[in-house]
């Protein structure tokens, strides 16, 4: 059963150069204990889509009227602030890219962490210290008592993101996002993070929605993986498929665009032009400009969601004239 | 935090005078050597000079200089306090909302306080003062704070609507904190540092604006004493008896300077781009 769904998710922006559509038509589900990457260049849309799912759009950000976030079958786009309060945190937690700034500078992380719990639950601040201290434990770092009095400059960048962790899980949520949750960090620490939230995520029980633009780091640790481009999801598929056999040519570039240690030396590819600005999408499919493969009809109709396969999903018309990819 | 203002010498330089300042303001009863407002004796004991007896000399109505200038430090602390506190409590209310909320409640909140800004407070003072026929220094203090936010409502409605942005600020709510919360815990201690600068330089103006006042004869009624009627005083008796004018002046070129001491230091303590 799926504990989120996002159904036809719209994020316009009104600027001065047109209508920003910076999400578009979004849906996926996740299901519980299940993890999915969100994989797509900056301004795809990715982080748009995560905040939208706590209902954190920032003005003069406007969510479309039909889009839909579901969560335990319950739409809280229709809801009120207070329910969504009630989600944010302890049902839904999220851990953003930068710890540096996703931290307030003036608090001690023990204040940031029991705060959570404080807005969730009625604890006494004794209690909700204890706990807090249990977690900093559990996300590894080293005398925990001492550390809840410390700020966020007295820690490290990975001690940092792995107390963001803490904060996130301190209501035990169901769904954990995690907005590039390492890219900010040393290479050496990114590792770790991983394996952390791998623990945790198997521990805890949690459905995680990972959100990156690293094809490598969505690999070794999602079950599904969904691509995003311009504000859309172009294709999606179980980790393994995707992989093994991209079907929309942009999910194909990006994998031959990623570095490769093993097999011989071969040229970077690189996936010609650019994301054009989300006031401009070009008509039709809006990757055909920069598409090998396109035809009239690629410029011509917008291609809807059509399945290559059980369990798969492309918006590519390459799933209707598949011998136009061997011309 | 508190080490690093406190490395800086202006902060120390003037918190030693502000400090000494309110010790004698809090002290006045034990060190003032004489009543204030008794008239000594009217008939031989007038402007006399500087003496052991009274080392400030005497005024036109023959009362101990230094009695009243230090019961004066009293009175014009307390106002100065009393109005900035005001200030600062509107101005950061006033601020923190527009500043968050954005739109138009921010639009119609700072052209009110564009509106303040644009009359000269003053004058306001002068004509509200001049109406009212006795002002006591608690209403005294009120109408001075009360027409005193304007600034600072500006000052942090900019930190405000920087720190907004922020992304713990997003990541407060996305932990299920509300909009009260938010903007207590979170964005307020980010823009204190600005606040305490301007509240600090605030005081220095206040004081000098309420000397004015009282010197024009509208602030503090006499009897009771106060920097600027000390100076209102002695303005006749200039020539002949300068102590009592310049002791007054000479407390609040003191003060003044202390409060802008201690303002400047905090600046460059807390504002790392002042420096």
């Amino acid at each position: 059963m799926s504990v989120l769904e996002v159904r036809d998710l719209s994020v316009t922006f009104t600027t001065p150069s047109g209508v920003a559509r910076a999400v578009d038509e979004v849906a996926f589900s996740l299901d519980a204990g299940e993890t999915l990457a969100l994989v797509g260049e900056s301004g795809s849309g990715k982080t748009m889509t995560a905040l939208a799912v706590l209902g954190l759009v920032p003005p003069p950000g406007r969510v479309g009227s039909s889009s839909q976030v579901r969560y335990q079958d319950r739409n809280l786009l229709g809801g009120s602030e207070a329910a969504w309060r009630a989600v944010r945190g302890a049902e839904i937690a999220i851990v953003f890219q930068e710890p540096t700034t996703s931290l307030n500078p003036v608090l001690t992380i023990g204040t940031q962490i029991t705060e959570t719990i404080h807005a969730h639950e009625r604890v006494t601040k004794a209690a909700a210290r204890a706990r807090a201290a249990e977690l900093l434990q559990r996300v590894g770092i080293a005398d925990p008592t001492h550390r809840l009095d410390s700020y966020p400059h007295q820690l490290s960048g990975g001690m940092r993101q792995r107390a963001m962790i803490a904060m996130a899980l301190a209501c035990r949520p169901t769904v954990l996002i995690a907005d590039e949750p390492t890219t900010a960090l040393d290479v050496t620490v990114q590792a770790q993070i991983l394996e952390l939230l791998a623990a945790l995520k198997a521990e805890l029980g949690m459905a995680m929605l990972l959100i990156t633009h690293n094809l490598g780091l969505a690999a070794g640790v999602a079950d599904r993986v969904a691509v995003m481009y311009g504000g859309r999801i172009v294709e999606s598929a179980d980790t393994d498929a995707l992989f093994h056999q991209p079907v929309h040519p942009y999910t194909a570039g990006l994998l031959r665009a990623a570095p490769r240690l093993e097999g011989p030396a071969r040229p970077q590819t690189v996936i010609p032009g650019a994301v054009p600005p989300a006031t401009a999408w070009p008509t039709g499919c809006r990757f055909h400009p920069r598409c090998a493969f396109a035809w009239e009809r690629c410029a011509a109709d917008e291609p809807p969601t059509l399945s290559p396969a059980p369990g798969r999903t492309a918006r590519c018309w390459l799933v209707e004239e598949p011998d136009r990819r061997r011309a | 935090m508190i080490a690093r203002v406190w490395r800086v010498r202006r902060v120390r330089i003037g918190l030693a005078l502000v400090g000494m300042l309110a010790l004698v303001a809090l002290a006045a009863p034990v060190l003032a050597p004489y009543n204030p407002v008794t008239q000594i004796d009217v008939v031989h004991a007038r402007d006399l000079p500087p003496s052991f007896a009274h080392p400030l000399g005497t005024d036109p109505y023959s009362r101990d200089v230094l009695s009243r200038v230090i019961y004066g430090a009293r009175m014009s602390l307390a106002i100065a306090a009393f109005s900035v506190a005001i200030a600062v409590t509107l101005g950061t209310a006033v601020g923190l909302t527009a500043g968050f909320a954005g739109g138009a409640a921010d639009a119609v909140l700072m052209r009110l306080v564009d509106a303040g800004l644009a009359i000269p407070r003053f004058f306001v003072l002068l004509v509200v003062l001049a109406l009212w026929n006795t002002v006591g220094p608690v209403a005294l203090g009120a109408l001075i704070g009360l027409t005193g936010w304007f600034g600072m409502s500006r000052i942090v409605r900019q930190e405000t609507e920087s720190v907004r942005h922020r992304e713990y600020v997003t990541a407060a709510r996305a932990v299920g904190c509300g909009t009260t919360r938010t903007l207590l815990r979170h964005v307020l201690p980010n823009v204190a540092g600005p606040v305490i600068v301007a509240a600090a330089l605030g005081m220095g103006n206040v004081i000098l604006l309420e000397t004015g006042l009282s010197y024009l004869g509208i602030g503090v009624m006499p009897p009771t004493p106060s920097w600027g009627n000390i100076i209102w005083d002695g303005h006749d008796v200039m020539l002949n008896a300068p102590w009592i004018s310049m002791a007054a002046g000479l407390a609040v070129v003191l003060t003044v300077l202390a409060f802008s001491y201690l303002g400047e230091g905090l600046r460059r303590a807390l504002e790392p781009s002042a420096t």
